[in-house]
C-alpha cells in the first residue's frame, strides 16, 4: 500500500465492506508432524515470510506425577532446570562436578540423619508452625557442609547461562510453566536462529545441573507467600480438596511444609524419568518449515535414546457419592456461595459442550439472580488451581458473589432451582448460539497469537492429542440447547455437588 | 547417551554425540531484520488524521484503535478528562449505555478505554462478520461519546474515597499489600503537589459542567491530535475508504499546544514506610526521570537493561534472586513521560527478614554500575536483546506494526526514532553506559517506599 493523501469528502459512511464470511468458522490448523525414531514429536505450523518463530518444548509431566509430601516438586524442578548445564554456566566443570558429588553425599547423609532422628524432630502438632525447625547437631553440621560446598560452586558459576544467550541473540518471551499435566519452556526468536533453541533445550533436557538448590527453594517459599497474600487462596484450595478426594488435579503447587522436603535425589529421579524423548513434544510456529526443522532437530535430539515409557497419570476419582459443603469465614473475602460439580476431562465427548454450557449459563443465571432480587454477580468457570482444562476430570464452578450476606441462601436456591429447571427446559437456541459465537471469537483471539496457539497445541497433546484440538473446537460449534440440558440432567446431581459458602467472620457458627 | 547420572555425566559430555557448541561459537546468522516501512501502512487525511492499516489474515478478527494525545493531566478543569473517559466507556451519544453494551455483547467484542496521564487509547476488537457495524460504531464513539450527567456522576463516584476499583473481587485486602500499592505510594510521594500527582476530588466534580467536558473533547479529540491503528482480516483499500467516509469530514484544527509540565525539585534520600500486616513487604525506590534527550536514550536503555531491566537476567536479579533466593523479582523501570518528568524506579518484594538485604544488594548494584564500566559480554547481550529481541517484536504482526507506528506518530510526529533505533543502540559503548549511569542514577535523591513491615532500610 502506498501512502495516500485523500481529500476530505465529508460524506456519510455508507460503504459496505465485502466480508469473506467463508472464514466465519475457521478452525483449520495446518499442523505438520514428524515423529523421530526415539519417540520425540515435532509439530510445525509453517508461516512463510515471518521473521520469527515461536518455539516450545512440552514434557508430559507435572504435579500429577508428584508423591505426597513432595507437592510442588515438579514446579521446583522447572526452576532447577534454569540453572545451566556443564557447558552452560560453569567456568570449571571438572572442579564443579566434584563439588556436586560431595554435596550429594552430604545430602544423602542428611537424609539418613533425619530418618534416624525422626522421632525427635518430626512435627506432630496440628496447629504447627511450618517453619518448625527441630534439629540435631549432625543435621546442623551437614547443612553447614552443604552450604559451604554450595558457596564453592557459586564461585565457579556464571548465573543465568540460558537466559543470557537467548536474550543476546534476540530471544524474547522466555518463560516456563509447570501445571498439573505439563512442564514447558517457551521462546520467541528470529527464525534463522532456531538452532539456538534446539541446542539449549536439548542440553537442558539431558544435562541440567541443579545448582544453588537451597536458595532456589526459597523462591518457592516467596511464590507461596505471594499466593497466601491473596485473601481467597486458602479458601479455593479448601474448595478444591472438597471436590476431589484422590486426583492430584485439585492440589496446589506445594504447601509451605512441602518445600523443605525436596531433595536433589528426588528431583533428579523426576528429571530422569520424564525428560526423555518419547515423552517430549517440540512445537514451532513461524518462519520455519517442517522439512528444514527435521534435520536440525535430529542434530540436537537425534542421539537421545528412546527410554522406557514413563508412567503417565491414570488416576481417577472415586464415584461421586454425596453432596459436600464447606463453610468458610472471612473478613477479607466477599461473601459468596459457590456450587461445583465434577465434569469429565478433555477427550470425553461431553467436555467441549461444557464450554458452551458455561458460556451460555453465565448471563442466563445472572438474569435469574436479578429476577430473584439477589444483588450479586455470578461467574461460571472451569478453573482449578490455574488451569481451565485437564485430560482428567475436574470441575465446573458456579460462583455467586453477593452484596448482602443475608442473601446467600437465596442465591444458592436460585441457582439450584434454575439448574434443575434447565434439565427439562432447554436454553433458548439464540442464547446458545451467542455462547458459541463468543467461544469462536475467543478462539480466534487465541489463534491470532502464535504463542497462545502453540500453547493450546501442546496442552492438547498432553491432555489427549494435538489432533483432537480441531475436533474439540468443531464439537463446540455443534452444541445445542438439548445437549446442554442433557449435561445438566446428568452431571448436576446432588451426589456430584460440592457447595462452598463464604460468610463474614463472626457470623454465627 | 541418556541418564548416566551426575558422575558419569562428568566424563561423558565431551565423548557424547550430543551437539554442545557454545552459543557464541554456533555461527548464528546475523540479523537480517529491517523495520517495516511506515509509509506502506499509512493513510493521511487532509484534516490531519493519520491512520495505519495492516492486513493480518490468520483469523477473521479486526482490531480498531484510536490514540489521542490527551489524558488525565491534559484538562484545564479538573475532572474533565476522567469524565470523558467514563463517557467513552459508555459509548456514543446516539445510543443509551444499555444499547451500546448489548451491541458489544452480540458482537462478542472486546472494548477498552485506557486513559493515561498524557494520552488515551480506545480499542475495539470484533469478529470480521461484525466489521461493517463496528467501524461506524467506533467512529461514533470517538467523535461523539456520551458526555452527560451520568458520565459525570460515574467519574465523581470513582473520585470518592473508596471509589477506586481495586483488584477485583479480592478488593482492598489484596491491594493494600501489593506492588501496585507500593508503586502508587511512590508516585504520591514523588509527585506531591505536582500536576502529575493531583487527582480530582469529589468537590472538583461539583464545579464541573457537562459543557466543560464537551469542550475538552472538542479541543482535544481533533484529527491532528489523534492517530488510528486498524489491523486484521481486512482489505486495506476498503478500510482506507471507510476511514475517509467516517472521519474525513472532521474539520481541520491545529493540535493543542503541548505544554511541558514543571520539573520536580531534587529530593534527598528518604524512607517512607506504609505499615500493613502481610506475609511479605513491597519495596519501590527511585527518583524522577527527566525528559531524556534522544542522544542519551540508547545508552540509558542499555544501562538499565544490564542493571535491572525487567527481565530474568540482570545484575539485580543475580544478586537478589539467583545467588541468595531472596526474592522472585528485583527489577528497574524507566518510565518516561511525553511532556514532563517521569520516574526511574527499582522494585522488589519478599519475606520481611530479607527485605533489607534485597535493598542493600540493589543499591550496591546501582553504585557499581555508576563506578565501573560494564563488560563487553554484558554490552553484547544487552544490545542483542534490545535490537533483535524487544525491538523486533514491536513489529511482530499486523496489529503491533499499526499500533507502534500510530503511537510513535502521535508522540513524536514522525518515525525517525524507530528508523534510527537499532543503529543508535549498536553504537553505545561501555563508556556511554557509565556516563548514563552517572547522569540518570542518583542514590542521594532516592525516595524509598516500603509497604509492609516497619523496617529501617537506611540506618
Amino acid at each position: 500500500m502506498q501512502p495516500i493523501r485523500i481529500a476530505v469528502l465529508g460524506i456519510i459512511f455508507l460503504g459496505i465492506i465485502s466480508l469473506n464470511l467463508a472464514n466465519a468458522a475457521k478452525f483449520e490448523l495446518p499442523i505438520k508432524e514428524h515423529v523421530f525414531d526415539n519417540g520425540l514429536r515435532l509439530l510445525v505450523i509453517e508461516r512463510p515470510g515471518e521473521s520469527r518463530v515461536v518455539s516450545k518444548i512440552f514434557t508430559d509431566m507435572g504435579a500429577l506425577n508428584e508423591t505426597p509430601g513432595q507437592y510442588g516438586a515438579a514446579h521446583f524442578l522447572e526452576h532447577l532446570m534454569f540453572k545451566g548445564t556443564p557447558t552452560l554456566g560453569s567456568r570449571d566443570w571438572q572442579r564443579e562436578a566434584e563439588l556436586h558429588e560431595q554435596i550429594q553425599i552430604a545430602e544423602d547423609a542428611l537424609e539418613e540423619e533425619r530418618n534416624r532422628a525422626r522421632n525427635d524432630i518430626r512435627e506432630r502438632g496440628v496447629f504447627h508452625d511450618y517453619q518448625h525447625a527441630s534439629t540435631t547437631p549432625r543435621i546442623e553440621e551437614l547443612q553447614g557442609l552443604i552450604d559451604s560446598l554450595n558457596q564453592q560452586v557459586l564461585e565457579l558459576n556464571d548465573e543465568g547461562p540460558m537466559k543470557r544467550w537467548y536474550q543476546a541473540y534476540g530471544g524474547t518471551r522466555l518463560t516456563a510453566t509447570t501445571e498439573q499435566e505439563y512442564m514447558k519452556f517457551d521462546l520467541d526468536l528470529p527464525a534463522d536462529r532456531v538452532e539456538l533453541f534446539l541446542r539449549v533445550e536439548a542440553d537442558r533436557m539431558e544435562n541440567s545441573v541443579f545448582r544453588n538448590f537451597d536458595a532456589e527453594r526459597m523462591i518457592l517459599v516467596e511464590q507461596r507467600l505471594g499466593d497466601l497474600n491473596r485473601p481467597d487462596t486458602e479458601y479455593r484450595e479448601a474448595m478444591n480438596s472438597l471436590v476431589g478426594r484422590a486426583s492430584m488435579v485439585y492440589v496446589p503447587e506445594g504447601y509451605a511444609n512441602d518445600f523443605n522436603q525436596y531433595t536433589r535425589r528426588y528431583e533428579r529421579e523426576l528429571y530422569e524419568t520424564y525428560f526423555v524423548p518419547n515423552n517430549t513434544t517440540l512445537i514451532f510456529i513461524g518462519g520455519v518449515t517442517l522439512e528444514d526443522m527435521i534435520p536440525k532437530v535430529d542434530k540436537y535430539f537425534g542421539h537421545m535414546e528412546r527410554r522406557p515409557e514413563p508412567a503417565r497419570y491414570q488416576g481417577r476419582e472415586p464415584l461421586p457419592s454425596a453432596e459436600k459443603q464447606l463453610t468458610w469465614r472471612s473478613s477479607t473475602m466477599s461473601p459468596r456461595v459457590e456450587i461445583r460439580y465434577q465434569i469429565p476431562g478433555v477427550g470425553h465427548p461431553d467436555r467441549p459442550i461444557f464450554d458452551v454450557l458455561a458460556e451460555a449459563l453465565q448471563p442466563h443465571l445472572q438474569a435469574v439472580l436479578a429476577a430473584s432480587d439477589v444483588a450479586g454477580t455470578i461467574s461460571v468457570n472451569t478453573r482449578v488451581v490455574h488451569t481451565e482444562r485437564f485430560g482428567v476430570p475436574a470441575s465446573i464452578n458456579f460462583e455467586v458473589l453477593v452484596s448482602d450476606p443475608s442473601s446467600l441462601d437465596a442465591a444458592e436456591v436460585a441457582v439450584l432451582t434454575e439448574l434443575k429447571r434447565l434439565a427439562s427446559t432447554p436454553l433458548a437456541e439464540a442464547d446458545v448460539a451467542l455462547a458459541r459465537k463468543k467461544l469462536r471469537t475467543e478462539w480466534y483471539r487465541t489463534a491470532a497469537d502464535p504463542n497462545a496457539l502453540a500453547f493450546q497445541i501442546g496442552h492438547f497433546e498432553v491432555m489427549d492429542s494435538w489432533q483432537t484440538l480441531q475436533p474439540y473446537l468443531e464439537a463446540r460449534e455443534q452444541a445445542s440447547g438439548k445437549d446442554i440440558a442433557r449435561l445438566v440432567d446428568s452431571y448436576f446431581v446432588a451426589k456430584n455437588r460440592s457447595v462452598g459458602v463464604v460468610t463474614p467472620e463472626g457470623a454465627s457458627e | 547417551m541418556k541418564r548416566l547420572g551426575l558422575l558419569l555425566l562428568i566424563t561423558s559430555v565431551s565423548a557424547s554425540a550430543q551437539e554442545i557448541t557454545h552459543p557464541t561459537r554456533m555461527n548464528l546468522p546475523a540479523s537480517e531484520f529491517s523495520r517495516p516501512d511506515p509509509t506502506d501502512y499509512q493513510l493521511a487525511l487532509e484534516n490531519g488524521l493519520v491512520a495505519y492499516i495492516a492486513e493480518a489474515n490468520q483469523v477473521p478478527l479486526v482490531t480498531l484503535s484510536a490514540f489521542i494525545a490527551a489524558g488525565a493531566v491534559s484538562d484545564e478543569k479538573q475532572g474533565s478528562a476522567e469524565t470523558l473517559a467514563e463517557a467513552l466507556r459508555r459509548g456514543p451519544t446516539a445510543d443509551n449505555a444499555g444499547e451500546f453494551q448489548k451491541t458489544l455483547k452480540y458482537m462478542t467484542a472486546e472494548y477498552s478505554v485506557s486513559m493515561h496521564d498524557e494520552w488515551t487509547e480506545v480499542t475495539l476488537n470484533v469478529p470480521l462478520e461484525d466489521l461493517n457495524a463496528a467501524l461506524p460504531l467506533f467512529a461514533k464513539i470517538i467523535r461523539g461519546p456520551a458526555i452527560d450527567n451520568d458520565a459525570l456522576e460515574r467519574a465523581k463516584l470513582k473520585a470518592a474515597p473508596g471509589g477506586k476499583d481495586l483488584s477485583g473481587e479480592s478488593g482492598p485486602a489484596l491491594y493494600e499489600g501489593s506492588l501496585d500499592a507500593a508503586v502508587d505510594r511512590f508516585h504520591e510521594v514523588l509527585f506531591k503537589d505536582h500536576p502529575y500527582g493531583i487527582d480530582p476530588t469529589v468537590s472538583d466534580f461539583d464545579d464541573l459542567e457537562v459543557s466543560d467536558v464537551r469542550e475538552f473533547h472538542a479541543t482535544r479529540f481533533v484529527p491532528a491530535n489523534m492517530t488510528l491503528a486498524i489491523a486484521g482480516d481486512i482489505d486495506a483499500e476498503d478500510i482506507q475508504s471507510a476511514i475517509v467516509d467516517l472521519f474525513g469530514d472532521m474539520p481541520f484544527s491545529d493540535a493543542p499546544a503541548r505544554v511541558l509540565a514543571p520539573d520536580i525539585g531534587h529530593s534527598t534520600l528518604t524512607q517512607h514506610t506504609f505499615p500493613v500486616e502481610k506475609l511479605q513487604s513491597w519495596l519501590v525506590f527511585g527518583h524522577e526521570l527527566p525528559v531524556t534527550p534522544l542522544d542519551d536514550q540508547a545508552a540509558l536503555e542499555v544501562m538499565n537493561y544490564i542493571l535491572a531491566g525487567g527481565h530474568l537476567y540482570t545484575r539485580m536479579t543475580v544478586e537478589t534472586r539467583y545467588r541468595y533466593g531472596y526474592t522472585n523479582d528485583a527489577s528497574g523501570f524507566l518510565e518516561d513521560r511525553w511532556f514532563g518528568p517521569g520516574t526511574y524506579t527499582f522494585r522488589s518484594y519478599s519475606r520481611h527478614d530479607v527485605i533489607r538485604d534485597i535493598y542493600e544488594n540493589m543499591v550496591d548494584e546501582i553504585d557499581r554500575i555508576r563506578a565501573n564500566e560494564v563488560t563487553d559480554e554484558e554490552l553484547f547481550v544487552a544490545k542483542g536483546a534490545l535490537t533483535e529481541g524487544s525491538f523486533q517484536i514491536r513489529y511482530l504482526d499486523g496489529y503491533t506494526i499499526a499500533r507502534n507506528f500510530a503511537m510513535e506518530r502521535l508522540r513524536f510526529g514522525d518515525h525517525s526514532r524507530s528508523a534510527t533505533y537499532v543503529d543508535r543502540v549498536r553504537a553505545v559503548s561501555a563508556d556511554d553506559v557509565l556516563e548514563a549511569a552517572k547522569k540518570y542514577l542518583h542514590p542521594d535523591r532516592m525516595q524509598v517506599v516500603l509497604v509492609g513491615k516497619e523496617i529501617d532500610l537506611l540506618d
